[in-house]
């Protein structure tokens, strides 16, 4: 008996090698986007990028970062969705970054960096908001959420019942950013500034640029 | 001539004070109850309860729960408020300043802003620098100093308080909303209760140790006798609490400095009634200047007196019309009036005189001449400008701001035991360090031309020429024939 004779008639031999051969390339594109997902999301790809190296140093000395239980929460575990499509396509989103850090402003400098860091983390906090703090859901469970007070527990469930984490909880990692509303631009340029010696007003001239 | 157009002038200004301490002196919230208990608000105490139940468990057993003031009616902010954080989706502020309690308490913000407690920070800006850094660091000033006097609030570019400068509820501390002082520095929040405050630990919190010994003073005075015998009947939490009226067992600090007694009104004032400086290290007699805008000032008795409608600078260098001026004599009488409720005119007055001359005994022996020999000291330049350096520095300090103060806040509430150890440790001090001290840091010369003209040549000091005049207090002549 021919292999033929067990496939309909328009399943020809070329087409069943160029299903094969496809087949094969899919699922290498698959493993080859698990893989790229998989490396990009890592400190070691992110912080490649030296304006990165100035987000992690905060991350660093967070309970993220060195946790009692001893699970790190790496840059994309937080900041990637779940799923190979949509980690792909957040990807896709992020390469925005890629082109501000090669076209933008000098991210690099740690003076630029700082200004432009309440950007950032608003944008940040949207994304958060947007997607229910699913990525914060990789690792904490609302109805597991024991904490040190007595009422932790209970609080998560009947007061946060219908909140979402960042609704909540910012601020824990990277540097501390007022909430949109209450952000004041003029301050915050007034404390870098003052953090790195420079002249009252050179702030803001250094955000036009 | 001159002496009548002074005393028509003193008249009036003397009844516009009458006139405005009983309109200013109404404490009821006028507000009507809409005006508070914000929707948004109601929800908080249901997290509040699990995550801070003490607090919670305070404001419940308060008179703001009782009348469905809730959390956010103190402390919600707007947006552009320099303090203002985002909290559970509301605009709230950690910090509830004076500016927001008056919202609904005006009469008495009105009060407490012009009072000398809210200038507990400019007072002392002067002089903090010195004692907190040569005798400690930046630290002892925030966990010390700052803790009474109060902290400028920093709030960074961050939107968090700095942490130097908060928590703090010091008495003068200045906020981000621009207005100065802390309720919570008498009201413990977040009860806020009445009786609490009128304890004498609500003032001793601060009015203690060295330099304002004001709770050992109180605790040895017959009042303080008849109040730790009588708490019980002290009736603190009743609404009205007029001396003589709803209580009679002891005079509390509030009593006197703040309470209501007879047809006088409660103020939140809390020097208003206080006639001398007994702060200083000379006292001069004061008296209180009113600006149109409410903003008080003492001046020296020795200082001009400004009239009504002049103007004058303010304690924060502005000027401001005056709109009154009260005399010591006025703030005397206005001091005097609690003491009627239990005392005849002619004890009150006495022990008045008896206070008056504690004072005046302590400037003229001790506070004047110290005064005028460290002056001519860092005249010649026989002292360095920096404070301290030197020992002399260090004893005339602790003369008129330790013993000194003692003595005159001994005096002035009737503790005989303090009056006397103040004015004992002043005398040991001065004659026993500052002078000597006086006389090696001038050479034996210049000192002894000081001590001379300061010392030996006044009356309070005559007893120094008399080296031959034996007293059995040290043992002298003990064991000898002519012992009695």
């Amino acid at each position: 008996m021919k292999i033929n004779d067990l496939l309909p008639a328009f399943i020809t031999r070329h087409v069943l090698f160029a299903l094969i051969f496809g087949g094969i390339c899919g699922i290498g594109f698959i493993l080859f986007l698990i893989e790229f997902d998989h490396y990009t999301s890592t400190e070691e790809f992110c912080t490649s990028c030296h304006s990165m190296e100035l987000a992690a140093e905060p991350y660093r000395n967070s309970t993220h970062y060195k946790p009692k239980s001893g699970v790190r929460a790496s840059c994309g575990d937080c900041h990637v969705s779940e799923g190979v499509l949509s980690a792909t396509w957040d990807h896709v989103m992020g390469s925005k970054d890629l082109y501000n850090q090669i076209f933008g402003p000098d991210y690099d400098d740690p003076v630029v960096n700082a200004l432009h860091l309440p950007e950032a983390a608003f944008s940040a906090r949207k994304w958060f908001k947007k997607r229910n703090s699913a990525t914060c859901k990789r690792c904490h469970v609302k109805q597991a959420i024991y904490g040190d007070r007595p009422d932790t527990l209970q609080i998560h469930l009947e007061d946060a019942k219908d909140k979402n984490c960042i609704e909540c909880h910012y601020n824990l990692v990277h540097r501390i950013i007022p909430d949109e509303k209450v952000f004041k631009q003029d301050k915050w340029n007034a404390m870098i500034e003052e953090e790195f010696g420079l002249e009252k007003g050179s702030a803001q001239k250094i955000l036009q640029h | 001539m001159n002496r009548s157009k002074h005393s028509f002038f003193h008249l009036l200004t003397v009844s516009s004070f009458v006139l405005l301490s009983h309109s200013v002196f109404a404490a009821k919230v006028t507000l009507e109850p809409s005006s508070w208990g914000l929707e948004e608000g109601k929800a908080c105490v249901d997290c509040h309860a699990k995550s801070s139940a003490g607090l919670t468990h305070q404001w419940k057993n308060s008179a703001h729960a009782q009348a469905n003031v809730n959390c956010l009616d103190c402390h919600q902010a707007y947006e552009d408020d320099a303090d203002a954080i985002e909290h559970e989706g509301s605009v709230i502020a950690t910090i509830v300043s004076p500016k927001d309690c008056g919202r609904c308490h005006t009469a008495e913000l009105k009060q407490q802003q012009g009072s000398v407690h809210t200038k507990a920070v400019s007072i002392i800006n002067n002089r903090m620098p010195a004692l907190a850094e040569h005798f400690g660091s930046l630290s002892i000033n925030d966990a010390g100093c700052a803790k009474c006097h109060g902290s400028k609030v920093i709030v960074r570019g961050d939107g968090t308080l700095d942490p130097s400068t908060w928590p703090n509820s010091g008495i003068g501390r200045i906020n981000p909303d621009g207005s100065k002082g802390s309720c919570s520095a008498c009201h413990g929040r977040h009860q806020f209760s009445k009786a609490q405050a009128r304890e004498p630990a609500a003032c001793t919190y601060c009015h203690s140790g060295p330099d304002s010994p004001d709770k050992s003073i109180y605790e040895t005075s017959k009042h303080g006798m008849m109040y730790e015998a009588h708490k019980a009947d002290m009736n603190m939490d009743s609404d009205s609490w007029v001396a003589g009226k709803d209580y009679s067992a002891a005079p509390t600090c509030v009593s006197c400095h703040m309470g209501a007694a007879g047809k006088m009104k409660s103020t939140h004032d809390v020097g208003m009634r206080d006639s001398w400086n007994l702060n200083e290290a000379v006292s001069t007699q004061q008296y209180l200047v009113i600006f149109a805008d409410g903003e008080k000032r003492e001046l020296s008795s020795s200082d001009p007196i400004p009239r009504k409608g002049e103007s004058i600078s303010k304690m924060d260098g502005t000027m401001g019309k005056v709109k009154a001026v009260a005399s010591p004599k006025r703030r005397r009488a206005a001091m005097t009036k609690t003491c009627l409720e239990c005392h005849s005119k002619n004890f009150a007055n006495n022990a008045m005189k008896q206070f008056d001359e504690v004072v005046k005994l302590y400037n003229e022996k001790y506070g004047k001449p110290s005064r005028d020999i460290m002056q001519a000291l860092y005249a010649e330049n026989i002292l360095t400008p920096l404070p301290f350096d030197e020992p002399v520095e260090i004893s005339y300090w602790n003369l008129w701001h330790k013993g000194g103060t003692r003595a005159r806040h001994g005096a002035a509430m009737g503790s005989p035991s303090d009056t006397w150890k103040g004015m004992a440790d002043v005398g040991s001090l001065f004659y026993g360090k500052f002078l000597p001290q006086v006389r090696k840091v001038a050479g034996a010369e210049k000192g002894d031309a000081l001590i001379k003209q300061y010392i030996n040549e006044s009356e309070h000091h005559q007893w120094l020429n008399h080296p031959a005049k034996a007293n059995p207090i040290l043992g002298y002549g003990k064991g000898s024939s002519n012992e009695d």
